[in-house]
C-alpha cells in the first residue's frame, strides 16, 4: 500500500516557489484571523507524489484498461486528441468575464455546438450552461415552471415520471418544488398509455421521460404519449442520457418533446475521470427559449445594422433570454468540457447517423452472442431478456432471476466474476423494474472481437459454481469490499493519531 | 469516424449472425412517422489533423490571459499548477473511469478521494469534506438548502437563510434557482463602508436556517469579524464561509471560528480557469449536517480478507436511491478536477501553502501600495486588509478605464458595475501567485496615465 498521509518529509518539499514580490513581514491578515495551525497535509517530494499516484492510478479501471459495458453511461472511446486541444491556452487560459472581442473563438464554437445539437435534437434553442445530466434536466424544469407561472398555470404542480426512470428525473423535479407522480411500467417494459391517461390532468406540468427507455427500447408509443401531455396542457421532457442511440434516426422534436437535455460527456465523450466533469446542455422549442439561463451566444449585427455583417461569421455575443431563470452555474458552463464535445463532433459532422447506428450495431449482435454462447455452454436456463423485443437500441437488459433461483447466483455475484474476467461489470440492479438486472451498453467504439469474447467469458461465468461466485472476485486489487462495515464504521478521512 | 468506429465496413458480417440483412432492420421498432428524413444538415467530418487546425485557429483568437498582462480575477485565479498534475491526470486508468460503482476495480480513485476528502477537511478545519461540487456557486446554494434541511423545524425565522449583500449576482441567482423550489426565502446580510459585516444586521439572523457569507468577501476583504458570527447567530442558525483555498495557509479555517459548513471555488488547487469549467466547488462540513448533505463521500473499509479497502458510502442520501426524497439530485460531479486539487495540494504540503498564499497577498499588497499612489485613484476599503484583490475607484467609468488598459494589452480587472449598478466607477483588481512586480508597475503607470485624462476633462 501507499499511503500519501504517511510521507512526512522535510517542510516545503513538493515544488520550490519563487519569492513574494515583497517580503512576508510587509503583509498581515487581521489578528483575529490568523492561522494557528497549519493543516496536517503530507510533505512529499515530486517523486514520491508522481509514484503514489501512478499506484493509484494502476488500482483503477477505465476504458482505457477494458471494456466497460457500464449501462446507461455510454462508455466509450475518449479520443486523446479533445484532451490535447482542452489543453491550449485559448481554452484553459481564458476567462469568463473577459470582453466578447477577446472570445470570439469560444463564442464561435459555443454557436457551433448550439447549432448542432439544436439540428440533431429538432429544438429551436440551446444553452451550454448546466454542467452536469442532472443539473439539465433540473434547468429545464426549471424552464416549464417559469413558463406556466407567466401562464398563471401555477395549479401545475405535478412532474410525472415512468418507475423505470433515472433516479435524477424525480430527484430534479422535486427540487425545482414538484411533486412527483410514478407510473408503472407495462410488463414489456414500455410506457403504460392508460396508466398515464389515468394521472395526466390539468395539475401535470412535465412528464419526463427517456427514449429509448431505460431498457434499451424505443418506446414507439411515444407520441400517443406526448399528445396525452399536450392534450392536457403539460410540458413534454426528453431526458437525453440514451441519446447516443438516436443521433441522425429520429429526434425528440419529431417525437414530440418541448424541452431535452444533453449529456455531453456520454454523447460527444467527455472523459468521465471517476466520477466527472460532465456536461448537461439543454435543448427547447421556441416557446421555452425566453427562460433559458444566459448567457447563450448569438450571432449578432455590426453597428444595429442588421442587413450588415461586418466580419462574417466572425461576430458573436453573448444573450440574455428575456424571462431568464437566471443561472445554475456562476459561469458558462464547464467550456473546457464543451470544447472536448466540440472536437469530437468534427470528427463525424453530418455522419452522427453512423455512429449511432454502430452503437445500436454493437448493442444487438453482443445481445445475440450472449444467447448464442449461453446456449453452447448450456447455461441459457440462467438468463432471460429484461424485456422482449426483437430488436434493442444502444444498450439492452437482462435478468440473471432464473440464475438466482435456480442456482443462488446473483447479478452482483455474476458481475463480480466479470471484473475477475478483466472486465468492468455492467450496471446492476437498474432499472428497478427487471429483477436481478444487468444492463449492458457495449458502445460503438468496441471491435465484434471483444464483443465475442466477452460473451464467451460471461457464459464462462455462468458456469462457474455458486460457491465460489459468492468469493469473487479474486484478482483484483481487494476483493468484495464491506460497504456495510463502511457505513457503520464511518471513516471518512485519515485519522491521524486522533 | 472511420478510427473511432472498428466494425465500419463489417456490418454485413455482423448482421448476418443475427438474421438481419441492412442496418435498418435494427431501427424497425421506430415509427415511420418520426424518423429523420435525409442526412443530418451539419458539415462533413474531419480528421483528427483538420480538427486540431481548426481548434488552433478559433481558440488561437480567444486572448489567453498569459499572453497579456491580467488582474481579472473576481472569483476565479490564475495560479500556477505543477506540470506533474497535468501529466498524472492523463492516465487513462483515472482519465477514463466512470463513477466508482465496482469497488474493487476502483480503489485508486476511491483512496484519492478519501485522501482529498482529508486534504480538504484540514484546510478548512471540519471533519467531513465530500468528493466535490460543479463549482463554488452550485456549492453555496447546496450548503443554504442542507442548513434549511437540518433547521428547519427549530428555527425560529422558518425557512429564511441570510446571504451576504456583496454576494456576486450570477452566485446569488444560482441560490435562487435552487433555493425557490423548497420555498426558502433568501434575505440579505448588510456590510459596512470598510465592506466588512455589518454585526447588528448579522443579530436578525439569529434564529434563521443559515447565514452564507464569504472570506475573503467578493471585494477582497478580509473581515476580522466573521469570528464573532457563531455566537451570534446561535447554534441553531448554520454559519456557511466560502473560502478561497488557499487564503487558507495564512487565514485561519472557517472551522476554527465555529462555520458548520464551508464551500468554495476549489479551482486556484490544481486547475486552470478554464473559461469557468470544469472546475470544482468544495463543500465540508460538521457531523450533524452529515447525513442531510449533498454529494458523494468516500468510507474507509475492509475487503472480505479483512484488508484496508475504499468504497462509496452513506448512498442512502442519494438520487439513485432516495430518487425524489434525496438531498440531492446531483450524480456527475467534477472528481478528476478535484483529484488535481488533491495532487497540488499534497505537493505543497503546509509550509507550500502557507508560502503560496504569502506570495498572492504580497502581490496584492503592492497593487494596493503602487495604485493607491495614483492622482485621482481611491481606494474604498483601503483601512481593511486584502487577499489578492481590492476596490480601486476610479476618476471615471471602470468600463472606459478597462478599453484604455485592453488597448495597451492589458487586462485591467473586473468592472464592478456588472455586479453593483451604483458603482459605475469601481474596479476589481485581482493578483495572484503569478503577477509579477513590473506587471504591477505597468498596471499603475497606465492607470495613471488614463486617471490623468480624466482630471482633464472633469
Amino acid at each position: 500500500m501507499s499511503h500519501l498521509f504517511d510521507h512526512h518529509g522535510a517542510p516545503g518539499q513538493g515544488y520550490s516557489q519563487p519569492a513574494p514580490v515583497l517580503p512576508a513581514s510587509e503583509i498581515s491578515v487581521p489578528s483575529s484571523l490568523v492561522r494557528k495551525q497549519a493543516p496536517r497535509w503530507p510533505r512529499i517530494s515530486e517523486p514520491e507524489m508522481v509514484r503514489h499516484y501512478t499506484w493509484l492510478s494502476k488500482r483503477n479501471f477505465g476504458i482505457d484498461t477494458g471494456f466497460y459495458p457500464l449501462g446507461s453511461c455510454t462508455m466509450k472511446h475518449n479520443p486523446r486528441i479533445n484532451e490535447v486541444i482542452a489543453q491550449l491556452p485559448g481554452i484553459a487560459d481564458i476567462h469568463p468575464h473577459q470582453p466578447e472581442h477577446h472570445l470570439q473563438g469560444l463564442l464561435s464554437i459555443y454557436h457551433e455546438m448550439q447549432h448542432m445539437l439544436e439540428i440533431c435534437a429538432g429544438m429551436d434553442q440551446v444553452t451550454l450552461q448546466p454542467v452536469a445530466g442532472a443539473q439539465g434536466e433540473f434547468t429545464a424544469v426549471r424552464c416549464v415552471q417559469e413558463y406556466f407561472r407567466l401562464r398563471g398555470e401555477d395549479q401545475r404542480t405535478k412532474v410525472i415520471v415512468p418507475d423505470s426512470a433515472h433516479g435524477t428525473n424525480p430527484a430534479s423535479a422535486a427540487m425545482c418544488g414538484f411533486e412527483i407522480v410514478e407510473i408503472p411500467s407495462r410488463v414489456d417494459g414500455r410506457i403504460d398509455l392508460d396508466a398515464l391517461r389515468a394521472v395526466a390532468d390539468e395539475t401535470t406540468a412535465v412528464m419526463m421521460i427517456t427514449n429509448p427507455n431505460t431498457l434499451g427500447l424505443f418506446e414507439a408509443d411515444i407520441v400517443e404519449a406526448s399528445a396525452i401531455v399536450h392534450g392536457v396542457g403539460g410540458q413534454m421532457y426528453y431526458d437525453g442520457a440514451n441519446f447516443n442511440a438516436i443521433l441522425g434516426i429520429t429526434s425528440p422534436g419529431l417525437m414530440g418533446f418541448d424541452a431535452v437535455h444533453f449529456n455531453l460527456h456520454k454523447t460527444f465523450s467527455q472523459p468521465h475521470g471517476g466520477g466527472g466533469p460532465g456536461s448537461g446542455p439543454i435543448g427547447v422549442k421556441a416557446h421555452l427559449a425566453e427562460f433559458l439561463p444566459g448567457p447563450i451566444v448569438k450571432k449578432r449585427p455590426i453597428m444595429g445594422d442588421e442587413s450588415k455583417h461586418a466580419i462574417e461569421d466572425m461576430w458573436y455575443g453573448w444573450y440574455q433570454p428575456t424571462h431568464s431563470i437566471g443561472k445554475v452555474q456562476q459561469w458558462h458552463g464547464n467550456a473546457g468540457a464543451v470544447i472536448r464535445c466540440w472536437a469530437y463532433y468534427r470528427r463525424y459532422g453530418n455522419g452522427l447517423k453512423t455512429m449511432s447506428e454502430h452503437a445500436v450495431l454493437n448493442a444487438n449482435y453482443l445481445r445475440h452472442a450472449l444467447h448464442r454462447e449461453a446456449e453452447a455452454a448450456g447455461v441459457s436456463d440462467m438468463i432471460v431478456d429484461g424485456a422482449e423485443t426483437d430488436v434493442a437500441k444502444h444498450e439492452f437488459t437482462i435478468s440473471l432471476g432464473p440464475a438466482k433461483e435456480s442456482h443462488g447466483i446473483s447479478a452482483m455475484d455474476v458481475a463480480k466474476g466479470l471484473l475477475d474476467m478483466g472486465y468492468m461489470a455492467p450496471t446492476v440492479y437498474f432499472p428497478l423494474v427487471v429483477p436481478e438486472c444487468m444492463m449492458i451498453e457495449p458502445t460503438e467504439t468496441e471491435s465484434k472481437e471483444t464483443l465475442d469474447t466477452f460473451a464467451e467469458d460471461f457464459a464462462k461465468v455462468l458456469q462457474v459454481d455458486a460457491e465460489t461466485l459468492h468469493a469473487a472476485p479474486i484478482t483484483t486489487p481487494v476483493r468484495r469490499v464491506d460497504e456495510v462495515y463502511a457505513a457503520r464504521n464511518l471513516c471518512l478521512r485519515h485519522p491521524y493519531d486522533d | 469516424m472511420v478510427d473511432q468506429l472498428p466494425n465500419l465496413g463489417r456490418e454485413a458480417e455482423m448482421l448476418a449472425t443475427m438474421g438481419m440483412s441492412s442496418m435498418e432492420d435494427l431501427f424497425s421498432d421506430i415509427p415511420e412517422e418520426v424518423r429523420m428524413k435525409g442526412t443530418l444538415p451539419l458539415r462533413g467530418p474531419q480528421s483528427e489533423e483538420e480538427i486540431i487546425a481548426d481548434a488552433r485557429r478559433l481558440l488561437g483568437s480567444n486572448v489567453a490571459l498569459g499572453d497579456r498582462v491580467s488582474f481579472l480575477g473576481a472569483g476565479l485565479y490564475r495560479n500556477y499548477v505543477p506540470a506533474s498534475v497535468f501529466q498524472l491526470i492523463t492516465r487513462g486508468e483515472f482519465l477514463t473511469s466512470y463513477t466508482p460503482y465496482q469497488p474493487e476495480v476502483s480503489q485508486g480513485m476511491l483512496q484519492a478521494m478519501w485522501e482529498f476528502q482529508t486534504l480538504i477537511s484540514e484546510l478548512v478545519g471540519l471533519p467531513i469534506a465530500n468528493l466535490s461540487l460543479y463549482d463554488g456557486s452550485t456549492a453555496a446554494a447546496e450548503a443554504i438548502t442542507c442548513s434549511v434541511r437540518v433547521h428547519g423545524r427549530k428555527a425560529t425565522q422558518k425557512n429564511t437563510v441570510y446571504v451576504s449583500e456583496l454576494t456576486p449576482p450570477d452566485r446569488l441567482s444560482v441560490m435562487e434557482n435552487y433555493c425557490q423550489g423548497a420555498e426558502i426565502q433568501i434575505k440579505m446580510l448588510r456590510h459596512n463602508p470598510d465592506g466588512t459585516v455589518n454585526l447588528s444586521s448579522a443579530q436578525e439572523a439569529a434564529g434563521s436556517c443559515g447565514i452564507y457569507v464569504e472570506q475573503p468577501n467578493p471585494l477582497g476583504v478580509l473581515d476580522g469579524g466573521l469570528p464573532l458570527l457563531k455566537e451570534i447567530v446561535g447554534e441553531h442558525t448554520a454559519l456557511i464561509v466560502a473560502v478561497q483555498p488557499i487564503s487558507l495557509g495564512l487565514v485561519e479555517a472557517p472551522g476554527a471560528y465555529g462555520a458548520d459548513i464551508v464551500v468554495g471555488e476549489g479551482q486556484p488547487l490544481g486547475s486552470p480557469i478554464t473559461g469557468g469549467g470544469p472546475i470544482y466547488g468544495i463543500f465540508a462540513c460538521s457531523k450533524p449536517y452529515l447525513r442531510l448533505m449533498p454529494g458523494r463521500i468516500v468510507g474507509r473499509s475492509i475487503d472480505v480478507d479483512g484488508k484496508e479497502a475504499y468504497c462509496l458510502t452513506l448512498s442512502t442520501r442519494e438520487q439513485h436511491i432516495r430518487r425524489h426524497r434525496a438531498t440531492s439530485n446531483i450524480c456527475t460531479n467534477e472528481t478528476l478536477i478535484a483529484l488535481m486539487g488533491a495532487m497540488h495540494m499534497s505537493l505543497l504540503g503546509p509550509e507550500g501553502l502557507h508560502d503560496l498564499a504569502v506570495r498572492n497577498m504580497a502581490a496584492c499588497e503592492l497593487g494596493k501600495r503602487k495604485i493607491s499612489a495614483i492622482a485621482g485613484v481611491s481606494l474604498p476599503h483601503a483601512s481593511s486588509h486584502h487577499f489578492q484583490e481590492f476596490v480601486v475607484e476610479l476618476p471615471g467609468s471602470a468600463s472606459d478605464c478597462l478599453s484604455y488598459l485592453d488597448s495597451v494589452g492589458i487586462v485591467g480587472g473586473f468592472d464592478l458595475a456588472r455586479w453593483y449598478a451604483d458603482r459605475p466607477n469601481w474596479l476589481l483588481v485581482s493578483f495572484t501567485d503569478q503577477t509579477r512586480a513590473n506587471e504591477i508597475e505597468l498596471l499603475a503607470a497606465h492607470m495613471e496615465v488614463w486617471a490623468s485624462h480624466q482630471g482633464v476633462s472633469a
